[in-house]
């Protein structure tokens, strides 16, 4: 039984309202509260920054060495010859497997599971459009997938800027910060894009799930297979042929890291386990901007375009 | 006051007529939508709501065009859906407050109201309770907390005691009646169980085969034409019979003790006439009402009609 002093009487609303622009907002907002609810989503957000968490380790100790032997072992530091912005390459290639990670935890069932669970007609049936639901679902992995490449970037760059300044870490490239915010969007981008059109096709976040598992793994095979390749061509002396150059960027990571390496304006350099020319012969130059930039922005496009027409409150069967 | 006018409403999936130039008026208060399975009950509040696309015809729902007005029609209505639906992952308080949110409401606000409105639907128990783990019948009062949480002004309940058992349905007609009375909101019940719909709407629209077959108040749709009186006496009386068919009144064969007349005038007339002829018979006079048939019997009429 209500107690006495409960008004349990129905009243009309007549309140304020958000203006219509907003609604996306909502969906957008309840995505990321439902993400960052799950553990796993902290655990993979902190192990996508494990590549950061090195280099620092690794310069901490290069200055601690150098500190104390001397000027000779200054001479030898590894820091003379670092290519500062190919440091934030390598540590975008590392943390694509766990960025991978998430936006399989926050986006496999995004639409899949409003299908199952026909919350469509709870969307639609409110004044909210398609267009609403499909920027707020695409913002609601967008934006904690960009958080989590951003904030350790960040931190790291200001680290950097602060300690090593006088070892060129501003003269390098003084347009890296500008660099890096462009970076940092690319994960985002792709996974909150290719996730939408893959949950959108199913009843079931787990089906979702697994098959954009299946593509991603299916082609990083190809961009591992091309790596390899060139590695052995160049081991070899001798130069892969451009097809290996251009598959190698044929996958969800591969498409990412030539971006990254696009506006960077780098080939990228030696990770810190395989200095000199055994990292080297790993290198796969920078692709074309002219030609990756607009087939990364095709596929963006055409599988928001997929999810859009997926969405619909009813099944109307013609 | 009309709360949404209908006309020559036609809908097609493919070759197949769902509605066919179906018109209709939707007065205030709380009208049932009658028809069979496959009537195009459904199919009429999903294109009301801009779900589905009419192939012609126009609609005016609360003041506003139905082919242009979309969203400002869809923050007026509620819709309490037939198929279970909810947002996953959400608790009650959650979803019914995101569904405040989705209709514009500030944050706080929608809490507050959630609150409020999961109180009055009976679920203030349950409001923290995952919404998946819900019984048919606390599903089935979710759906209703969702569609009135932004204060609309048109609720549209679409087979509202689906899958419910006795009591659960006996509740959410007690809920459905209780908000369409007095509250300042119209409604329209979609459903094929004639009991339900007697019990809380005070209008119906019948539908068939996508058209329209009749539209009114329940009296009316009840009442029987020349509006003919039902007597009812204490035993059978072939002389008050023979008496009141001597004073030029139509009287049809007795059921048990009960005799329907007919005769033109008001029902005060009629019954001064009857008395007269009981006392002068030795009638006794038991039950005297204004006879009727039920809604099953009109509903019936109304389908079968061409």
């Amino acid at each position: 039984m209500a107690s006495p002093i409960a008004d349990l009487t129905y009243r009309n609303y007549d309140g304020p309202l958000e203006p219509a622009m907003n609604r996306w907002w909502a969906i957008a907002k309840l995505s990321i509260k439902l993400s960052i609810k799950k553990k796993g989503f902290w655990l993979w957000a902190s192990m996508s920054a494990f590549w950061y968490v090195i280099l620092l380790i690794v310069f901490y100790f290069n200055d601690s060495v150098t500190q104390n032997v001397g000027p000779a072992a200054q001479k030898l530091s590894l820091m003379n010859n670092l290519i500062w912005k190919d440091q934030f390459l390598n540590s975008f290639s590392e943390s694509q497997l766990f960025l991978f990670i998430l936006a399989l935890l926050t986006g496999a069932g995004t639409i899949a599971n409003d299908n199952r669970a026909k919350a469509l007609l709870v969307y639609l049936s409110k004044p909210c459009s398609k267009l609403d639901y499909v920027i707020g679902k695409w913002m609601g992995i967008f934006i904690p997938i960009t958080l989590v490449t951003a904030i350790p970037a960040i931190v790291f760059y200001v680290y950097c800027l602060m300690s090593y300044r006088a070892l060129g870490f501003w003269t390098q490239d003084p347009w890296l910060i500008v660099k890096l915010c462009l970076m940092v969007l690319i994960p985002g981008i792709t996974y909150s894009s290719i996730t939408l059109a893959i949950s959108s096709l199913f009843q079931q976040g787990r089906l979702a799930g697994g098959v954009f598992a299946g593509v991603y793994f299916i082609s990083y095979f190809v961009t591992l297979a091309m790596e390899g390749f060139n590695a052995s061509q160049q081991m070899q002396g001798q130069s892969p042929p451009d097809i290996v150059k251009n598959l190698f960027y044929c996958s969800v990571d591969g498409i990412q890291i030539g971006m990254a390496k696009v506006i960077l304006g780098t080939n990228g350099s030696p990770k810190l386990p395989f200095p000199g020319q055994m990292g080297k012969n790993l290198i796969v130059p920078a692709p074309s901007g002219w030609i990756i930039v607009p087939i990364f922005l095709l596929i963006c496009g055409v599988s928001v375009l997929l999810a859009w027409s997926q969405i619909r409150a009813v099944e109307v069967v013609n | 006051m009309t709360v949404a006018t209908i006309q020559n409403l036609v809908v097609q999936y493919g070759n197949f007529t769902a509605l066919n130039g179906f018109s209709c008026e939707i007065q205030e208060g709380c009208t049932g939508l009658l028809g069979p399975n496959g009537a195009g009950k459904t199919t009429l509040i999903k294109t009301i709501l801009g779900f589905i696309k009419p192939t012609s015809g126009t609609a005016t729902v609360l003041g506003y065009d139905m082919a242009t007005a979309g969203k400002s029609i869809r923050q007026k209505v509620g819709l309490m859906p037939e198929q279970d639906c909810h947002i996953p992952g959400t608790s009650a308080v959650q979803f019914v407050a995101y569904a405040g949110e989705l209709a514009g409401m500030p944050e706080g606000q929608a809490i507050r109201r959630a609150h409020e409105v999961l109180d009055y639907c009976g679920l203030g128990e349950a409001r923290y309770r995952n919404v998946e783990t819900y019984s048919t019948g606390m599903k089935q009062r979710i759906k209703l907390a969702q569609a009135l949480v932004h204060g609309p002004k048109l609720l549209l309940l679409d087979e509202p005691t689906n899958g419910l058992d006795p009591a659960g349905r006996e509740e959410m007609l007690d809920l459905v009646r209780s908000v369409s009375h007095g509250k300042g909101l119209s409604v329209l019940v979609s459903s094929h169980l004639l009991p339900d719909i007697e019990r809380v709407c005070d209008r119906v629209i019948v539908v068939m085969k996508g058209q329209l077959r009749a539209q009114g108040t329940i009296k009316e749709l009840k009442s029987l034409e020349g509006r003919p009186i039902d007597v009812e006496l204490r035993e059978n009386s072939p002389t008050f019979v023979t008496a009141l068919q001597s004073k030029g009144i139509m009287v049809m064969p007795p059921k048990r003790t009960t005799y329907r007349i007919q005769m033109p005038g008001i029902p005060e007339e009629v019954a001064k006439v009857v008395y007269q002829t009981a006392r002068e018979t030795g009638a006794q006079v038991r039950g005297f009402v204004v006879a009727e048939r039920s809604l099953e019997d009109a509903f019936l009429e109304a389908i079968s009609a061409q």
